[in-house]
């Protein structure tokens, strides 16, 4: 009287044949489709390699303390000019002009990292001058350590000018990474640890603006200072000197990397897994139905033995 | 035998789906067409990647005819290895065909999906129409 199953266990059944039979080529055949199409799925549905992949970072950024203030004076052109390079200053004769400036960086979250600049600058200026336009240049230095470690110089650059005399600019910005092409996953990268203005050099065109501009923005990683709104405040009191704020932050940046090789291999392990898995639970059912059933000749031979001898 | 049972059924009704996406294809073939020519084409050129491929969908129709009439016959009907064979070409050839069509797939794959998954079946069953009406073998 069988009433409830107490215990089973699988019984094996082998199914032998030789090298050269139908049974073999369908084997084949079977293997050749379980193991290569979850390969073209997996493929051609798209994002297989990974050849893209992002990280957040705050960068490690200090303010180099040099600068180039380049600042118009007339509507007619002439300027006043002022940097922290000896030979530049030599060179400028009576276009040379000396405010007064006070930086300080800021670390507001503690974390290490410095968050933001202050840069404040008061340029003194004659009774018949006006100031109409300004042209600032700043450099930093630039690091990132968690995945590929960058260290490069870099600069913020910001132009503003108005056709009326202007009291005062405020500018308020973050300075952002631009990349043309994505960052290793490891290794030294200080092919930009060069000054973007050589401070050395006693000849005007390496102090040239456009010179400058055209030589940084040649490279593949910089950073641009993204101030979408710069506030020209008029009305100069006589006697008072122009005033320039610079308020520049350094924010998390996303950064775009080009995944290494283990990293690839992973993501496109899973991706294969989990659709051979499919495939497998399919081909074990139609192996199962052909050679169970017998549609190819094969011997198959029990395993188990069903009495003790 | 059991295998038997289930797999002429299985065999009818895979040659049929790859039928009617064949038949489909006569009606849809236009983006296929157009997916194998340049952006800018003439309709000389369109016509005769048309032509070429109207003239594969039907060469595919007179091997179904030879192939149904071998399993409809007999000869082939209760053969396990050609039975296995036909079913898994024909389901082959449905699958890419819908890829062919949904995919939008340049006419050149036509091509590799109708000698490896009409003319294979074909050529095995004319082997058993020989087999069978010429040397004399049962059908089985």
């Amino acid at each position: 009287m069988a009433f409830y199953e107490v215990y089973s266990h699988p019984a094996l059944i082998r199914y032998k044949t030789s090298v050269c039979t139908k049974a073999t080529l369908f084997l084949v055949a079977i293997l050749c489709l379980t193991y290569i199409s979850p390969l073209l799925v997996a493929y051609r549905s798209q994002g297989f390699w990974t050849k893209r992949s992002t990280y957040e970072e705050q960068p490690v950024v200090r303010y180099r303390y040099e600068a180039l203030l380049v600042a118009a004076t007339s509507p007619l052109g002439d300027h006043v000019t002022w940097s922290t390079f000896p030979y530049l200053n030599n060179m400028l004769g009576p276009n040379f002009r000396i405010p007064a400036v006070s930086v300080r960086e800021e670390d507001q979250n503690q974390d290490g990292k410095l968050d933001l600049l202050i840069f404040k600058l008061q340029l003194p200026l004659r009774a018949d001058e006006q100031v109409y336009s300004v042209q600032l240049l700043l450099t930093f230095s630039y690091q990132l350590h968690r995945m590929s470690t960058v260290v490069m110089q870099t600069l913020a650059y910001v132009q503003h000018s108005s056709s009326v005399p202007g009291a005062k600019l405020f500018i308020g910005g973050d300075l952002r990474l631009q990349q043309r092409a994505p960052l290793a996953h490891r290794g030294l990268n200080n092919i930009y640890n060069v000054s973007v203005i050589d401070g050395s050099s006693p000849f005007v065109s390496s102090y040239d603006l456009e010179n400058i501009m055209r030589s940084y923005q040649s490279r593949n990683l910089t950073t641009v200072l993204s101030c979408p709104s710069p506030v020209w405040t008029l009305g100069r009191a006589e006697g008072s000197p122009f005033e320039l704020s610079a308020e520049i932050r350094y924010p998390l940046e996303v950064i775009s990397y080009r995944p290494g090789f283990w990293e690839t291999i992973k993501l496109a392990w899973i991706q294969y897994v989990s659709v051979l898995l499919i495939f497998l639970w399919v081909s074990e059912r139609v192996q199962r139905f052909v050679f169970q059933n017998q549609v190819l000749t094969t011997v198959p031979v029990a395993v188990e033995k069903l009495h003790l001898s | 035998m059991s295998a038997i049972s289930s797999l002429v059924p299985a065999r009818f009704l895979t040659i049929i789906a790859h039928l009617v996406i064949v038949i489909t294809i006569f009606w849809s073939r236009e983006n296929n067409v157009k997916a194998s020519l340049p952006l800018e084409f003439t309709q000389e050129q369109y016509d005769s990647e048309d032509q070429k491929l109207v003239v594969a969908l039907a060469v595919t129709l007179g091997l179904f005819a030879i192939e149904l009439s071998g399993f409809f016959s007999g000869v082939s009907m209760f053969n396990c290895s050609q039975g296995l064979l036909s079913l898994a070409v024909h389901c082959g050839a449905s699958v890419s065909l819908s890829f062919f069509v949904f995919e939008m797939w340049e006419c050149w794959t036509y091509w590799v999906i109708f000698a490896v998954c009409s003319v294979l079946p074909a050529v095995v069953e004319i082997i058993l129409f020989v087999g069978v009406f010429g040397l004399k073998k049962k059908p089985l």
